[in-house]
């Protein structure tokens, strides 16, 4: 309902603006003085290129004239364009007209450059694309067959103004004709001359129709998803499906591979065609839905990229394929900006192949998360769908999707369209963000779960040993501690060997012997709370207390000897051996120690 | 000095240590198994391989596009015309589903992934979770490290990696992980002897039993298990709740998978599970009495005690026997019988036959797809039996049963695969126990080796006991010091050149996986390639090509005959009605389709016109030397028709009266008339491939055809690909008249109009034919008037 009341506004609104901008009378009292038409039928499309020199025999000034479109055509008609007959060949506006009396007839108002006075005349030439105006006939053909078509179209220009002298020239695919309206006819090869006619009246109309062959491919894309999508991250993707069909005359029969190996007929069929992407393109890819299409060359020019595309099989006549193409650009090329606004210039629709014919074509933007006030132009008349939505990596409200629809289309659309919108550059943090936190949460979950006890049920052991583990862990340190202080005592004792400073040695010793008694007042009472745990580390405990104490009492003897000797109470050699079975035990206990603490 | 302490205490403490090195190998692994198997995906593209995959594919589409009831309620009118095939209760979900949830999960996210790309990597994706679940389990059965060895070599191993590369999108894929996830829950519920595990290893089961017909093995080995440790006298009250909570949960579960049904209790593959829990349940009540009824003396009870369970066990062995011949439990399924037998399946069921994957395997494909570990691997059974417990017998069954279903049919290396790997692990992580031992200084080691053997002792009983007090961090410190008892003979020479010689083998067991993978495992099949001289590489693309053009160019509803094999593929990629495919289950139909191909046009014709068939596809490997073609396939077609036809197809008409299947001259008359010769060589015959050969000669068989003349009264050829591999005809529409193929016979009778013309001129009454023609009304010569004078004289 939405939507066809939104159709209904623009076709309103269209019409308003045709009835009330575009109607005009004919253009005063013009005649063509000299109009020469070239027909050229060489590919599939019918291209009239015709020079109108055109009189102002009126008395008061014109700015523009009325191009009409031969009755016989009207659905076919593509494109229309006209330029100025000079050396810069300046681009004339057109836009479609109605005139009062003329219902029937779609015509066309061109503006002038300048104002045409009475009297004076101008040159300006024509440019027309029809589409599927040549038909194949026969409509069924056998493989070895050649492709017949028939061209049906005025012999004279269908024009509102009176032609005074004009020629036609139609330009075949190949100079056999199987046959052709002979009036006023000249075959040339494989051109037909029609003319020259005198004196010819407005809107008159006589038959012209041409039977030849014509083996160029009839390839018709009839529809086109064109689906660029915008990224501000740097890149535009680009993909395009297509559905194409060869519109030619139907393949009768079989298809024979043999034949067609040899290369001998099937000349009307497509083998493959061309696809020029723009020159920045990168990861291109061929696709169908089972599939990449491994017969494809990439061919990277200076100014282009050329896709030779070989469809899976030969398209015969009435034959029809699917495939897709998708590329990547970089946005630099295509995105400007200013502040917060944004431009986009790019093609409407793209290079397809030679002398292409698009039935339908369907672009879709997709702009950035958050992009708004969207404003689409383009230089020829498009049906504008509402906006769509479309979701993917990490979006949580949908980016805009412009959708814009137009059919018949032909090479002479290639033009860029202009998008502009606005998009606030602090959204481009939003999606890095959102990463960002779901792997906090995600940590941050792991952290309480793993930290946080959900039992049910109390583990009794488990945490009796995660105590005791604790217990250990402090026990280690407070051995450790106390292992080191032995250096010490073996160093105050070193040192005291040396100076024999009496009083230092005692004062040092008396601090160390503080702190041993603190450490293993701590083991004591870590030994109490492990006995708590487990029986069986308290005993082993209690035998590391042992040890320590033997080593208190080890390393007290060799203070006292120490002391002796520095008193000169001992002999120097009976110390040194004496010593050297003090320390021999010292290390013994030492080690004893070392493996008790190894095993709890 | 307390900060440098705490860190120096956490460096040394080995178990923060260990749980890193594990994680980091596990993760290694996973994405050892994951990248491993992109092989097809880097060469080619990501794509479905194969045929079955293609249907778990299209199924799994359907299933993404139309929601699980419209799955579970599917009938695919596209399959099996005019029959067509109740998807959602003939298939295995599992697949699908996972597929689907992965999907929806993603997709949910935001993350628009291709449900093709969903698919294309299920199986890797899984096999890393694979060579988590074997690592959880060889941890229960044996140690860690043994289980970090048997992670690492089930990601790379060639027998798992056959079914399981990027593309391979088939049941087996996440089978495997499941068959594995189950197996390691049921060890664990067995060792705690806790509800809790047994029920998730119903769940897992169910898991299972939703994604591959291969549960029965499951559930067939869990009660072997149960009834081996019966029979061993290890029956415990663990193993009671452990096996009665899975068997009952497992039961109910499986049941609730549309495919499997009531199976479970009414065909003899289950059976097996419903004996034993009787048994089980039997033995529990016996054991109960025994604590009441201790009257008895110990050696009379227990001679009680065996008779009953022995009368038990006959008991529950006749009851599954009565059931069978009463029809209230199914026979074994042929399937199964042709484990037993490996001739059974030619003989019966020449379909299951034809199918390579169900040959015998050589001895060759073993070490192909094992390299060292099958020389390892009976290492690790012995150790398993020498340490015996309750779930190392598990182990050992496993080993025996699988090795010898892998013997009876290829396809089923993939189950023993698994165990080798585990069994290897264990081997190998024995051996390096014992030769890489970091030779610490001795001065610890005199001292403390009576401290440590005991304590070695102690764990060793409280394993046994299932005590799991001991953390990890002990269990280090034991490996490390336990083999210091003997070895200690071992010079430091040896024990390198064993590491070293250990580390090779590994080295190049890893070389060979990696090469088998890539040159065997990793072509998807829906796309050749051939290497030119100059290495560059040609894609030969005909089977999407020609899937492709009957996607586009025919009528959506049109049906296409081809044998089975490619009915997937059709269904898949064409999107096109097929008569038979990959899920044989009708018999006849697929016997009709081949005596379609085997008869001579004029009857084919009418069956295709009973079949309603629009199309016939057949594949042609003659001009590319392609060997796995419909000529080489035809005698199962010919035999499988033979099945079902006995009078109309014989397969001696196919073979030259010397016994041999030829194609050339030699060949029988049958051969060279039936309908797919006919559509493989026509039109072959004019083709000349090289200067070398006539023309016509066929490159897979090496000969030159011998019809060479061969046109078609009711089909056109309609497409044939680049190199000639896929043939596609049309089935031409009946005439309207039917022309007469010998031309009308000749005779000297006078044109009708002549006849009609002479009647009205002359008004003639009647006209014989071969009338001698008498001139009338002329006079003889003069000299013959006068007897008529005279006789008028008479008169």
């Amino acid at each position: 309902m939405n939507r066809v009341g939104y159709e209904l506004v623009i076709f309103g609104a269209l019409l308003a603006s045709c009835c009330t901008a575009n109607q005009g009378a004919l253009g005063g009292d013009l005649v063509n003085t000299a109009v020469n038409r070239q027909i050229d039928l060489t590919s599939q499309l019918a291209k009239f290129t015709t020079t109108i020199t055109l009189e102002n025999a009126g008395k008061t000034a014109t700015t523009s004239f009325v191009l009409a479109i031969d009755p016989s055509l009207r659905d076919r008609l593509s494109f229309i364009g006209a330029t100025t007959k000079d050396d810069d060949a300046e681009k004339l506006p057109v836009t479609q007209t109605t005139v009062p009396g003329r219902t029937t007839d779609i015509l066309f108002r061109v503006d002038l450059p300048k104002a045409l006075g009475a009297g004076q005349s101008t040159t300006v030439n024509v440019e027309e694309s029809y589409t599927h105006a040549q038909t194949p006939f026969p409509a069924q053909i056998t493989q070895a067959e050649d492709q017949l078509v028939l061209f049906k179209g005025n012999l004279h220009f269908y024009s509102p103004y009176k032609t005074q002298s004009e020629t036609t020239t139609v330009k075949l695919a190949s100079s056999k004709v199987e046959s052709h309206t002979k009036t006023k006819a000249k075959v040339e090869d494989s051109s037909i001359v029609y003319g020259p006619f005198e004196n010819v009246e407005p809107f008159s109309q006589e038959k012209l129709q041409v039977h030849y062959e014509n083996n160029t491919p009839f390839l018709a894309v009839s529809s086109l998803v064109r689906v660029i999508e915008v990224s501000h991250w740097g890149n535009i993707a680009v993909e395009e499906t297509y559905d194409v069909r060869h519109s030619g005359a139907r393949l009768k029969g079989s298809f024979s591979r043999y034949d067609y190996q040899r290369q001998l007929d099937g000349r009307s069929s497509v083998k493959s065609f061309k696809t020029i992407l723009p020159a920045a393109a990168r990861d291109v890819y061929y696709r169908d839905e089972i599939g990449n299409i491994s017969t494809s060359n990439l061919n990277e020019q200076d100014d282009a990229v050329e896709l030779e595309l070989r469809p899976r099989f030969p398209l015969f006549g009435g034959w029809k394929t699917h495939y897709y193409i998708g590329y990547n650009l970089p946005s630099y090329e295509y995105l400007y900006n200013s502040g917060d606004e944004y431009a986009l210039q790019m093609r409407f629709v793209d290079h397809v192949y030679d002398d292409q014919v698009i039935d339908d074509i369907t672009v879709k933007i997709i702009l950035p998360e958050g992009s708004k006030n969207v404003d689409l132009s383009v230089p020829f008349p498009v049906d504008r769908h509402p906006d769509e939505l479309h979701f993917t990596y990490l979006d949580t409200f949908g980016r805009p999707v412009v959708v814009a629809h137009k059919s018949n289309l032909v090479e002479q659309h290639i033009q860029d369209f202009t998008l502009r919108y606005s998009f606030q550059k602090l959204l481009l943090l939003q999606e890095p963000l959102l990463v960002v936190f779901a792997f906090y949460i995600l940590f941050f979950t792991v952290i309480v779960y793993v930290r946080l006890d959900f039992a049910i049920s109390k583990d009794e052991a488990s945490e009796s040993r995660m105590r005791m583990q604790g217990l250990l862990d402090q026990l280690q340190a407070a051995q450790d501690k106390r292992t080191s202080l032995y250096q010490r005592y073996e160093d105050a004792i070193a040192k005291f060997k040396s100076t024999k400073d009496l009083a230092g040695f005692t004062g040092s010793r008396k601090k160390i012997d503080a702190e041993h008694k603190e450490l293993s007042s701590t083991i004591k009472e870590l030994q109490g709370k492990l006995k708590l745990e487990s029986t069986d580390v308290a005993e082993k405990v209690g035998e590391l207390q042992k040890l320590d104490t033997n080593l208190k009492e080890q390393i007290g003897l060799s203070i006292t000897l120490a002391e002796k000797v520095v008193a000169g109470k001992m002999g120097k050699q009976q110390y040194v051996d004496n010593e050297k079975v003090y320390s021999a035990k010292r290390e013994d206990i030492m080690g004893k120690t070392e493996t008790l603490l190894s095993t709890l | 000095m307390a900060g440098e302490s705490n860190i120096r205490t956490a460096l040394s403490n080995p178990a923060g240590w260990q749980s890193l090195l594990s994680f980091s190998i596990l993760a290694l692994a996973y994405l050892a198994a994951f990248s491993s198997r992109l092989f097809a995906v880097i060469r080619f593209e990501s794509i479905i391989h194969e045929f079955d995959p293609w249907f778990n594919y299209r199924s799994t589409h359907h299933l993404v596009n139309y929601g699980f009831y419209n799955f579970l309620n599917w009938f695919d009118e596209r399959a099996w015309y005019p029959l067509g095939r109740i998807v959602g209760g003939t298939v295995y979900p599992g697949l699908m589903v996972t597929a689907g949830t992965i999907h929806w999960l993603l997709n949910s996210l935001h993350i628009t992934v291709h449900i093709r790309d969903v698919c294309v990597f299920l199986a890797p994706t899984f096999s890393g979770l694979t060579s988590i679940a074997t690592y959880l389990l060889t941890k229960e059965l044996w140690s860690q490290g043994a289980g970090l060895l048997a992670a690492c070599f089930i990601a790379i191993v060639p027998g798992y990696i056959s079914r399981s590369v990027a593309g391979s999108y088939d049941n087996e894929g996440i089978a495997i992980f499941a068959l594995l996830f189950t197996y390691f829950l049921w060890v664990k519920s067995v060792k705690t002897g806790s509800i809790f595990w047994a029920g998730c290893t119903a769940l897992a089961y169910f898991y299972m039993v939703s994604a591959w017909g291969g549960y029965v093995y499951i559930i067939n080995l869990i009660p072997l298990h149960v009834f081996v440790l019966l029979l061993m006298g290890r029956f415990s009250y663990r193993i009671f709740v452990a096996y009665c909570a899975f068997f009952i949960l497992g039961l109910l579960l499986s049941m609730q998978v549309p495919f499997v049904g009531f199976q479970p209790i009414r065909t003899s593959e289950h059976m097996a599970s419903a004996g034993v829990f009787a048994l089980l349940i039997a033995y529990g009540f016996l054991k109960y009495l025994h604590t009441h009824l201790s009257s008895l003396t110990k050696s009379e009870m227990r001679s009680l005690f065996f008779f009953a369970v022995a009368a038990s066990a006959a008991a529950v062995l006749m009851a599954v026997v009565y059931l069978t011949y009463a029809g209230y439990v199914a026979p074994w399924s042929g399937r199964f019988y042709s484990l037993y037998d490996t001739g059974y399946a030619k003989i019966h069921i020449p379909i299951i036959a034809s199918v390579s994957e169900h040959q015998p395997t050589t001895w060759v494909s073993f070490f192909f797809d094992l390299h060292v570990l099958v020389c390892t691997f009976p290492a690790g059974v012995w150790f398993c039996i020498k340490k015996i417990n309750d779930e190392r017998v598990f182990i050992v069954l496993y080993a025996i049963s699988a090795s010898y279903f892998a013997g009876v049919m290829v396809r089923l290396m993939l189950t023993l695969t698994p165990v080798v790997c585990i069994l290897s692990a264990i081997a190998f992580s024995n051996v390096l126990e014992r030769y890489l031992v970091d030779d610490t200084p001795k001065v610890h080691h005199i001292e403390d080796e009576s401290e440590d053997d005991e304590e070695g002792d102690k764990r060793n009983k409280s394993k046994d006991l299932y005590d799991k007090v001991t953390k990890t961090a002990g269990k280090v410190r034991k490996i490390r010091h336990e083999p210091s008892g003997e070895p200690e003979s071992l010079g430091g020479n040896v024990k390198t050149i064993v590491v070293m010689a250990v580390m090779m083998i590994l080295m190049m067991f890893a070389v060979h996986c990696t090469w088998v993978t890539s040159n065997a495992y990793s072509s998807p099949s829906v796309v050749l390639a051939s290497y030119n001289h100059d290495g560059s590489r040609n894609i030969l693309d005909d089977f999407r090509e020609a899937y492709y053009w009957l996607r586009q160019n025919t009528d959506d509803h049109s049906r296409v005959m081809s044998w089975w094999d490619y009915g997937y593929q059709i269904a898949g990629m064409a999107n096109r009605t097929t008569l038979v495919d990959n899920n044989t289950w009708n018999n006849s139909h697929i016997a009709l389709v081949g005596k379609a191909m085997s008869s001579n046009e004029t009857r084919a014709y009418e069956i295709m016109k009973a079949l309603d068939v629009d199309y016939v596809l057949v594949i042609f490997g003659g001009v590319i030397g392609y060997s796995g073609d419909d000529i080489n396939k035809f005698l199962w077609m010919v035999r499988i028709a033979e099945g079902e036809h006995p009078k109309e197809i014989r397969e001696g008409d196919y073979f030259t009266p010397q016994g041999e299947f030829r194609v050339d001259k030699a060949g029988s008359k049958t051969l060279l008339n039936c309908l797919m010769y006919k559509l493989c060589y026509y039109r072959f015959g004019e083709m000349q491939l090289d200067f070398r050969t006539p023309p016509g000669f066929d490159r897979t068989r090496n000969v030159e055809i011998g019809n060479k003349d061969i046109s078609f009264q009711h089909l056109e050829e309609a497409y044939t690909t680049e190199h000639w591999l896929v043939r596609i005809y049309k089935v031409k529409k009946q005439d309207n008249r039917v022309r007469l193929d010998h031309t009308v016979r000749k005779t000297d009778i006078k044109p009708k109009t002549k006849f009609t013309s002479r009647k009205s001129g002359k008004r003639k009454r009647g006209f014989i034919k071969n009338k001698l023609l008498i001139k009338k009304g002329k006079r003889p010569s003069s000299k013959n008037k006068k007897p008529s004078r005279k006789s008028s004289s008479k008169k």
